[in-house]
């Protein structure tokens, strides 16, 4: 997407339209959607479902950069959910070694994963193709060995602090947010400020920069665009917005629990996120809530699991092949087909 | 001691190899990374262990996992892979991630996570090597590894078939236009990927255990593998794939190191991919 749009009609001289502010609506709308919509379900929701809404949260929060990653340069980033789990396991190990207060966990939790997700990146810096699918492949699940072999901390001692013998400690929540609802809509305000973050990047010059090096990297050198430090921030940011995801998930039950991390559930999110799409935040919002809530749905109506991951695995293809914006895209194509048939009716 | 870890480790290895190369196949023919091949391998051994279960001779076990394996592989390649062939080797290999997910989730639904073994009448039969006992199913392991490098090379080398696949894989268009069929010379790629996968999912069930994660997890050593043979050597694949069995069995020897073994695979396929990336074969995964 070009910012400053050409257009000269015929006999007319070239105008030069400069962006105007109206790029920026989205800003406005994701957090009154996103904590509205919320504070509307925490009204009505049983503790169940707030439970399971409040790891959609996360979960979109996850998927929101690795949908960055996938959608703005092409890059397929499948250990997003073990990058979910390093932030968990920073904010937990903080969290029971110092009781600072939560944000600074959480803060934490997203420098450090940023930290890894630039380092996982930095193989991808000077190439591209399979490269980064593969190694992120492997990470994912290395990890998923090493968290199954050392666990997440529990209030134990030592560095990896697990508590075999004392009683599990449980991590606190932040102070203005102790009660279910108020959690979940505490993690729905740091999830729309995560989408804000990204929406940010997307219509300023690091989106601009991003969408140079995905037409061509060769263009985008021309252009002047320094891509290693492009493509590094790219990885940091989905890092970062990963890490912050894990520590949310982590406040939610105050545990987590390292058989909860395999491989295949880096797949799935990753899975989730195209089927969600990757071309608009609604997408990530979509992800979470078909990797969360639509799998407590089919808990709800006692269908196994399974089934499910069957299902995104088709869905993956559906998109891959038929609608590559995902549900997002579609939903903002029927949004834009409706509102465009109201205009023309005006006279 | 050491000998002893090398000898068991040989098993494994050599089914790492053999899937390395199924993948090496179809990859040079196709350009698709097939991150289904261990969900197929899996689709095939449980059916294998349902009818051997059932009473049924082990051939006819042995012989459902390979049609299974086959066909699931060949159903792929025939009716889902054409529609993405035109787009990145990176859409076309996240593709078969979606069809893994199904078959991982069909396994799921169908069979339950409880971890099962298949035994095979080939266990009985053993010599002691080095105070370890070699089955008779590691031999055949490593006898068909050598089997198929030598066939398939052989294949690819002196057959029509051989010669039509190599010339999918320097140039898709070019090939069409000189009248090769581009879709059947495909399919036929994913038939011998799809049989390798059969094989490796029969014999890992059986050396391993039989369990749909663990078995669609076997593409990562087959990967790690396969990017050491350069995604173009079958040889050298198969090589990396016993060289990285070995390695995995030996390192349950330090207790510090044991817990953590079997991430082994990841850590050679990262380096593999770190060294490729910096060395000139950078090329072959950005083709």
């Amino acid at each position: 997407m070009s910012v400053v749009e050409l257009v000269a009609p015929p006999g007319e001289s070239l105008v030069v339209q400069r962006p105007s502010l109206a790029r920026f609506w989205n800003l406005i709308l994701i957090p009154t959607l996103v904590i509205g919509s919320a504070c509307i379900v925490a009204l009505g929701a049983n503790g169940y479902w707030i439970s399971s809404l409040t790891s959609a949260a996360a979960i979109a929060l996850a998927a929101s950069g690795a949908g960055l990653l996938y959608g703005q340069l092409g890059l397929v980033s499948l250990c997003q959910y073990s990058l979910l789990g390093v932030g968990g396991w920073v904010a937990l190990r903080l969290g029971f070694a110092f009781e600072l207060a939560f944000e600074v966990n959480l803060l934490a939790a997203g420098l450090v994963s940023a930290g890894v997700g630039l380092l996982c990146g930095l193989p991808a810096l000077r190439l591209r193709g399979l490269y980064l699918a593969l190694v992120t492949l492997m990470l994912a699940g290395g990890f998923q060995v090493v968290i199954n072999a050392c666990g997440f901390p529990d209030g134990g001692p030592g560095f990896l602090g697990r508590a075999d013998a004392t009683p599990r400690i449980m991590m606190a929540r932040p102070a203005i947010a102790l009660s279910n609802q108020g959690y979940f809509i505490y993690s729905s305000v740091v999830l729309s400020l995560g989408l804000m973050i990204v929406e940010l990047h997307r219509r300023t010059k690091p989106g601009r920069a991003w969408a140079l090096i995905r037409a061509g990297e060769t263009t985008a050198l021309a252009a002047g665009v320094n891509l290693v430090r492009y493509k590094a921030w790219a990885f940091s940011l989905a890092g970062f917005l990963a890490g912050v995801a894990g520590a949310l998930l982590a406040g939610n039950v105050g545990q987590l629990d390292g058989r909860a991390f395999p491989a295949s559930e880096s797949l799935s999110l990753f899975a989730l996120t195209v089927v969600g799409g990757v071309y608009n935040w609604i997408g990530a919002v979509f992800t979470g809530l078909l990797l969360r809530a639509v799998v407590s749905l089919l808990t709800d109506l006692r269908v196994d699991g399974n089934i499910a991951m069957a299902l995104f695995g088709a869905a993956l293809l559906h998109s891959l092949i038929v609608a590559p914006s995902g549900i997002a895209g579609l939903i903002v194509g029927l949004f834009d087909r409706i509102s465009s048939r109201i205009v023309n009716r005006q006279p | 001691m050491l000998l002893s870890f090398i000898v068991s480790g040989l098993g494994v290895g050599a089914v790492y190899a053999l899937s390395g190369v199924g993948l090496v196949v179809l990859y040079r023919a196709t350009g698709v990374l097939n991150f289904a091949f261990g969900a197929t391998g899996a689709l095939g051994a449980f059916c294998a262990h349902t009818v051997a279960t059932a009473g049924y001779p082990v051939v006819a076990a042995w012989m459902t996992a390979l049609v299974v394996a086959t066909a699931s592989s060949y159903f792929y390649g025939r009716v889902i892979a054409p529609s993405l062939s035109t787009r990145d080797l990176v859409v076309r290999a996240v593709g078969t991630l979606g069809f893994a997910l199904i078959l991982l989730g069909f396994i799921g639904w169908a069979w339950g996570d409880t971890p099962r073994r298949l035994s095979l009448p080939t266990d009985g039969i053993y010599f002691d090597l080095f105070g370890t006992r070699l089955t008779m199913t590691r031999i055949l392991a490593l006898a068909l590894v050598f089997g198929m490098v030598a066939g398939i090379n052989f294949m690819l080398s002196r057959t029509r078939l051989g010669l039509e696949m190599r010339s999918l894989a320097d140039n898709r268009g070019l090939s069409a236009i000189l009248g090769i069929r581009v879709v059947s010379v495909e399919a036929s790629a994913w038939i011998i990927s799809g049989i390798s996968a059969g094989i490796c999912g029969v014999l890992l069930a059986n050396l391993v255990r039989l369990q749909g994660l663990q078995l669609t997890f076997l593409v990562i050593p087959a990967i790690a593998a396969a990017i050491l043979g350069g995604l173009s050597s079958l040889v050298a694949t198969a090589a990396a794939g016993v060289a990285i069995g070995i390695v995995e069995a030996c390192l349950s020897i330090w207790p510090a190191v044991a817990p953590y073994r079997t991430a082994t695979p990841f850590v050679v396929a990262l380096i593999a991919v770190a060294v490729m990336g910096a060395t000139a074969n950078r090329r072959i995964l950005t083709r």
